[in-house]
This record gives C-alpha cells, structure tokens and sequence, in this order.
C-alpha cells in the first residue's frame, strides 16, 4: 500500500454535512423545460391525465431533475476561470486532480411538481484505491432528498476520483 | 438534438421477459444548441460544456457532452422502454469517455435478472458512441406492473 493520500482530518469528517438542508418547491415550468432540453417528453411530464393515469399524484418531475431543481443562485462573482462556482466546503487531499467518476441513485418515492424538496448533501466516504496507473483517492458525497410528508424520495451518491 | 428508438415497441411484458432479453437501442445526436439548452436548464455554467477554447485548453477535443445530460438518458432509455407504468428504482453509471458534440450516442441494454413476484428487473446497460467508443457503463433496477 502506498502512503496516504488523505490527510487524518479528512479522514475525521466522513459523515459531515458539506452543504444544505435547502429547500425548493419543484416548479412545473422548470421541470419540464428540463426534460425538453434531455429530449425526453415523457407525457408524465406533460400531461396531467396521462401522468395520472399512470399512478402518480400529478405531473412528475424527470427522475434525476431533483438535483438540479435544487441548485441554489448565486452570484457570477462566485464563479472561478472554469465556470463553475467557488464551493464553500472544501475537502483536503494530498492530490488535486479531480475527475468526475460516476454517479448512483436510488429513487424511492415519485417527485410530482409542487412538492417541497430538502436536500442535505454529505461526505459519505474517503478512501484510498490502488488502480493500474497507481492510488487514487475516491469520495463519495451523498444527497438526500425529502418531500414536505417526511420521506425520502431519492438519494443520489456522486463519486469523484482525485489523483 | 432529436431521439431515434429502433422500434416503438409494447411495454415489455413480466410473464415473458427473461434475463439475457436485449432492449431495442436508442440514439441520441446531441449539438451545440442542445449543450446550451441543458446547461441552462440544469444550471451548470462549466465552461468546458460551452466554450471550445477553453474545453480544449482544458485537454478535451472539443466541448464535451454533460455526465448528467447523459445519466438523463440513460433513465429515458429505460423509462421508455418500461413504460409509464413501471417505476424507475435507480439507476448507476461511470463516466469512462466524454462524448462530444455532432456524434450519435447509441444506447443498449440487456436484462440480467427478473423477479416475476415484486416485478424488479435489472438492467446492464451501456453507452457507445456510434464508432463502438464506450462512454458509460450503467445499471439500472426498475419495477414493472405485475398486475
């Protein structure tokens, strides 16, 4: 095993909330612009009838639309040369180049439009790999997302692999 | 920026499906506009999804494909093929290879495991560029109707 490339604090704050709970209500108008810009019109996403019809309270959102529904706004200051925004939560490696590796989710209850939708994003793991071009460190954050009845309707784990 | 599906087949039928049954692939054929289009509707400003310049400085060929627009795909793929009854349990996927823009994207997926009692089926799926190029690997479990 090669020395550690994650350092005791990292290690420390495995279980951590990096950000949220935030809140948003799932807007029609979004949700289906989302699912037109996938290319994927589904009449569950349209059609009220239809979306009844297959079982659902009202209109659905896109199965992984809840993530981006919860994106936050903020200021274009905020954004670094890459586009993407400053995080406020950064996590310490003894490596720094980071790809994104993948993506899980487990869908557990429907996201219709007008539900409330809390989001809760966690560092579910840290761990160091050995791969064929040497070690390589792999975090998982977890996003949790519950309705406005309490449940759970989705977790979402995002694996970055940073070298 | 369209979708082309092999056939508009029947929802698939759990009396019938058995593991090693192919679903009919389908294709996408993304574009700069439909890059644009996703970028705004999932709120991502990276740049390497919009500006050619700074994608390739970045060491990419050209401005590249979205892993969550493809991850939306690979759920239309399956949602489309299961029907709007069936509900979707999860889905998993590796971003391999970036796909980039003017390419056809061909999805394909093979079930591995059918439990006819609770209708849970697995999914292997994968995403190819037309040239055989694999971008993502994925698995999928939806639910079908057992009525």
């Amino acid at each position: 095993m090669s020395e550690s490339l994650i350092p005791a604090e990292t290690l420390e704050r495995v279980g951590e909330v990096l950000s949220g709970p935030v809140t948003t209500v799932i807007d029609r108008r979004e949700a289906q612009r989302y699912a037109y810009a996938v290319g994927d019109e589904n009449p569950i996403y349209f059609d009220e009838v239809a979306a009844q019809a297959a079982g659902y309270r009202t209109l659905v959102a896109p199965p992984t639309y809840v993530t981006h529904a919860v994106v936050q706004p903020r200021t274009a200051a905020d954004l670094r040369t890459d586009g993407l925004y400053r995080e406020g939560t950064r996590i310490r490696l003894l490596v720094d180049r980071v790809m994104f590796g993948g993506e899980e989710w487990d869908f557990l209850e429907p996201v219709c439009v007008g539900d409330e939708i809390t989001a809760t994003v966690r560092l579910a793991a840290v761990d160091q790999k050995e791969g064929r071009k040497g070690p390589f460190v792999r975090q998982v954050r977890e996003t949790t997302f519950v309705n406005q009845f309490g449940d759970e309707v989705a977790r979402s784990r995002m694996i970055g692999i940073a070298r | 920026m369209s979708t082309d599906t092999d056939t508009a087949a029947a929802a698939p039928d759990l009396a019938t499906l058995e593991a090693g049954q192919e679903l009919p692939p389908m294709h996408k054929f993304p574009d700069e506009a439909q890059l644009f289009l996703y970028s705004a509707a999932s709120h991502n400003p990276h740049r390497i999804h919009y500006d050619r310049e700074y994608a390739r400085f970045e060491g990419h060929d050209d401005i590249i494909v979205h892993g969550p627009l493809q991850g939306a795909w690979l759920t239309q793929f399956v949602t489309d093929w299961a029907g709007p009854a069936a509900r979707l349990l999860g889905v998993t996927w590796q971003n391999r290879a970036s796909g980039l823009p003017g390419e056809e994207l061909v999805f394909s997926g093979t079930v591995t495991s059918v439990d006819a009692e609770t209708g849970v089926v697995e999914l292997e799926i994968a995403e190819h560029t037309s040239d055989g190029r694999l971008l993502m690997p994925a698995t999928a479990r939806v639910r079908l109707p057992t009525t």
